[in-house]
């Protein structure tokens, strides 16, 4: 029988169902639900995948797709009459532009796929690259298996025998090689993961959960969907080491829902996984995300897989004392639990020493000018050009990276040599956050770059509280005028208290974060703001 | 909610077990107890925008951010907390200049003139603006939150362009009348608040006991004209307490009356309620309460004695005479066709020991159980 909470989780998945957020939806919802009305119709109306049920194609604005051209992409779709909008980075920049049609992301979609589709718009997806082909560059070419910890070069191995040797060692030794690992949250914040795991399992008896943010939206950053599409059994192994370690049962898997692909693939990965009996009674529950970067932010994430607006929660508490349903709760990123697998097989010493300037490898992703836009596994703390040797060497010359997303602002090429790790980017006034590096070449525009990435920050605020809610709009806006011609002085006066204000007040990262686009162009790239 | 209720009632003193540190001075404090409970009731200023010692506490309009030792972040002190110990500041240069700049940016999406704001209700967010200094000269956001002008309800009107968003109305909504028929809808900056598909309150949950108007501290959630009919701004309006008189359940409300209205005999312009805290009703009325004031100058309002005369129109006369030919009214038909004939219907507008002389007089004097009241049922 389904209780209260279940039907609450539902309600989301019950408006999708009935075809979006149009007239009538909530109420019938809430009719079969037992959930009020208002609440139905205003937390739907959060996700843009349900809140303009009209639109069926969304060209993304992300940076990268932007750089190859997806303003054209945008402008023959309207052109051409079609039902189309825009959305934020669909996590496809080494394939850009990408537009999603449906729940579908399709890489690589040009001006003249669109006049080919002559405007009929369902027929984008015939003419795109077939679902396996959303798979990407990775790299790098040739690396040994043993100097890698999530191998997406590798075949996948279903035999269950790292989640096997994890129930040999049990719980605690678990825990401790994860610690030994050194390994750190790889959604961004770089939280110890072993602190959580012990956290969690600390936690006096009851139902305790084990959460997988597979909601990978941050602009640049497109390795989890390479995980999702590779490596599917190092996920779900993951999950279900942690949850034995942690004393859980039920994993929910929270998957973007723009990832079509990837959640075929977890689909596919979970039934053999149940065939096979390989990860004992592990229960995995796939949820489907509704379109909200915001809901990246953990609890978010929780908020929305208990059927509400996808706003953060005030921390403390944590989610790992009260997390999905006021419960103890693991929530790790993709790339954070498919490293675990290979620690529990080779140990925790073994994952440390394969890090430059940090524990592990790390998968960096790089789209931009470079000539092979991808995701390659390479050393904690290599640097940008590294990187972009992996990658095939830049598109003419570096002017400025973005290390970590749109959340960690941009750098000059005079700081290339600093290691892409959580300690030396913070360091220098960025974040390596999700590693998703954009190189921008010097026939790129910086102030446009960062016009970019305010826009997308202004989107995907959750509203919920006032400084990002009006700071990100406030500081679009300055820009706005900047670009106007009103010149630095008058437009962009009160930028340095607003960001301040928006560190300071902001409940969770995206609102910390938001300014340092601007902040930091304004900072390394005074040049282009020169009062004119 | 009934530890929150707990919480409220704490501070008098009997369970203040540990104590905390706030701007150097040591606080006893209850367990359950937030920082924010405790610091006022020490006399510390820590201003609040979205708290409602009704409603849980939300931490999102970020005004009562403080500092703690040990705490990289500021934390929300509604919603904080108070632990053994802990070091609390709420006056530093970095909370001056937090709320410098917060209420700053709120303003920049707001009604800029005090004034025009105010029409109809006191505004929180200005006086808040003005006692810490925020700047009045930033650029202006243009309006992007979305009302609904066609909603045709007669009482509650949502004033978009005053809301910050501090979600008081929704949450009060869903927490202390579990009605939930406006909520949060869409997101960022075209953030509102709204009811499922738009609908006008009439065709929703709503209940219209307005208390959403209540704890709006802006004034975005307020009265429809005409029943705010006043020209005087809020401030100028005296407040009478007195005790709502539909039912028995005693609410304490506040008349607003204008008292240089109809050339100084004054007028009733507005009900709000008593601050949350005071019994019975804890700052919560009903529709009837809230609304329904305008029987006070209704034209068809009974105020004097009034008779029929020979010619069946109503002619004034006094009391004495209208009791006396009620009573002789009334004996005739007990004369004529027994006590039975005869039936007593009261008001549950009337006070309790009204209705129990009503029942007394039907029973004891003239002998018949024909009796009732329309709270009976």
């Amino acid at each position: 029988m389904a209780t209260d909470r279940d039907k609450r989780a539902e309600i989301l998945d019950r408006v999708r169902a009935l075809g979006g957020l149009t007239p009538g939806v909530a109420r019938q919802v809430a009719r079969d639900t037992g959930v009020a009305e208002a609440e139905v119709f205003g937390a739907a109306s959060f996700y843009h995948l349900l809140a303009e049920p009209d639109v069926r194609v969304r060209v993304c604005t992300g940076l990268s797709c932007e750089l190859a051209g997806a303003g054209d992409v945008l402008a023959r779709a309207r052109a051409a009459g079609w039902p189309v909008g825009t959305c934020a980075c669909l996590a496809a920049c080494d394939r850009a532009p990408a537009v999603l049609h449906g729940r579908d992301t399709l890489a690589g979609i040009r001006p003249d796929d669109v006049d080919r589709a002559a405007g009929d718009w369902r027929a984008l997806a015939s003419s795109a690259v077939p679902e396996r082909d959303w798979r990407g560059d990775v790299g790098p070419a040739g690396a040994p298996a043993d100097r890698l910890a999530c191998d997406l070069l590798g075949e996948p191995d279903w035999s269950g025998s790292a989640f096997a040797r994890a129930a040999q060692l049990g719980p605690d030794a678990v825990i401790a090689e994860i610690d030994r690992a050194g390994l750190q949250g790889r959604g961004g914040a770089g939280f110890p993961a072993a602190v959580k795991w012990k956290s969690v399992r600390s936690q006096p008896d009851g139902d305790r959960f084990v959460v997988l943010n597979a909601d990978e939206g941050e602009p640049g950053t497109f390795k989890d969907r390479e995980l999702l599409l590779r490596r599917p059994d190092k996920v779900l192994e993951g999950l279900a080491i942690a949850a034995a370690a942690v004393g859980a049962r039920d994993v929910y898997l929270y998957v973007r829902g723009e990832f079509g692909a990837p959640w075929r693939s977890l689909e596919r990965a979970i039934a053999r996984f149940a065939a096979s009996g390989a990860l004992a009674d592990t229960r995995f529950h796939l949820h489907a995300g509704h379109g909200a970067y915001i809901c990246g932010e953990e609890t978010a994430l929780l908020e929305a897989l208990e059927g509400k607006r996808g706003m953060p929660r005030l921390k403390p508490p944590f989610p790992t004392e009260v997390g999905l349903w006021g419960r103890p709760t693991l929530i790790h990123n993709v790339e954070t639990i498919a490293c675990v697998p290979a620690i529990v097989q080779r140990g925790g010493d073994w994952f440390r020493a394969l890090g430059k300037t940090g524990p592990g490898t790390k998968l960096y992703c790089i789209s931009g000018h470079v000539r092979r836009p991808g995701t390659y596994e390479l050393p904690l703390g290599v640097t940008v050009d590294e990187l972009a040797a992996a990658a095939g060497g830049y598109v003419g010359e570096l002017r400025a990276f973005s290390p970590g997303g749109a959340s960690s602002g941009f750098l000059p090429a005079r700081l290339r040599d600093t290691p892409l790790d959580f300690r030396a980017l913070a360091d220098a006034g960025s974040m390596l956050g999700s590693a998703g590096v954009v190189v921008l070449n010097d026939t790129a525009d910086v102030v446009a770059a960062v016009a970019n990435q305010l826009r997308f920050f202004e989107a995907e605020s959750c509203g919920q509280c006032a400084p990002c809610r009006i700071g990100t709009r406030f500081l679009r806006q300055a820009l706005d005028r900047f670009r106007a011609g009103a010149g630095r002085g008058a437009a962009l006066a009160q930028v340095a208290d607003v960001a301040w204000q928006m560190n300071e007040g902001s409940i969770c990262g995206l609102g910390q974060a938001a300014p340092l686009p601007l902040v930091s162009a304004l900072r390394h790239f005074p040049e282009e703001f020169a009062d004119g | 909610m009934a530890d929150r209720n707990a919480d409220r009632a704490s501070g008098g003193g009997a369970s203040l077990t540990a104590s905390l540190t706030i701007d150097g001075e040591r606080v006893p404090f209850a367990p359950g107890e937030t920082i924010l409970q405790v610091a006022r009731r020490a006399g510390a200023w820590i201003p609040t925008l979205c708290y409602d010692p009704r409603l849980e506490p939300a931490g999102a309009c970020r005004t009562c951010l403080v500092e703690i030792d040990g705490w990289r972040r500021l934390a929300p002190a509604c919603a904080t907390p108070a632990a053994a110990d802990m070091v609390v500041t709420t006056r530093s240069d970095r909370i001056a200049r937090h709320h410098k700049t917060l209420l700053s940016l709120y303003m920049t999406d707001h009604v800029a003139d005090r004034d025009a704001c105010e029409t109809g209700a006191p505004c929180e967010l200005h006086a808040l603006a003005d006692r810490v200094g925020a700047a009045t000269d930033w650029p202006r956001m243009e309006p992007v939150r979305a009302g609904r002008p066609d909603d045709r309800n007669a009482f509650i009107e949502f004033r978009p362009d005053r809301c910050i968003l501090c979600a008081r109305c929704t949450r009060y909504c869903a927490e202390v009348e579990a009605v939930s028929a406006i909520t949060l809808a869409g997101r960022g900056s075209h953030t509102t608040i709204t009811t499922a598909d738009a609908a006008s309150l009439v065709d929703t949950t709503c209940e219209m006991c307005g208390g959403c108007i209540d704890t709006c501290p802006t004034g975005a959630m307020t009265e429809k004209i005409p029943l705010r009919e006043h020209a005087p701004p809020d401030r100028l309006l005296d407040k009478v307490r007195t005790t709502c008189n539909y039912c028995g359940v005693g609410c304490q409300l506040d008349l607003n009356v204008d008292r240089a209205a109809h050339g100084g005999r004054g007028r009733v312009v507005k009900v709000t309620s008593p601050p949350p805290g005071t019994p019975p009703n804890d700052g919560n009325l009903c529709v009837k309460g809230r609304f329904a004031y305008q029987f006070i100058e209704h034209p068809d309002r009974l105020t004097r004695p009034l008779v029929r005369d020979a010619g069946g129109s109503l002619r004034e006369t006094s009391w004495e005479d209208a009791l006396a030919r009620a009573a002789a009214g009334l004996r005739g038909v007990a004369d004529r066709h027994g006590a039975d004939a005869l039936g007593f219907v009261s008001s549950s507008r009337c006070t309790m020991e009204e209705n129990y002389l009503m029942q007394k007089l039907a029973r004891a004097v003239f002998g018949t159980n024909n009796v009732h009241q329309c709270a009976a049922t």
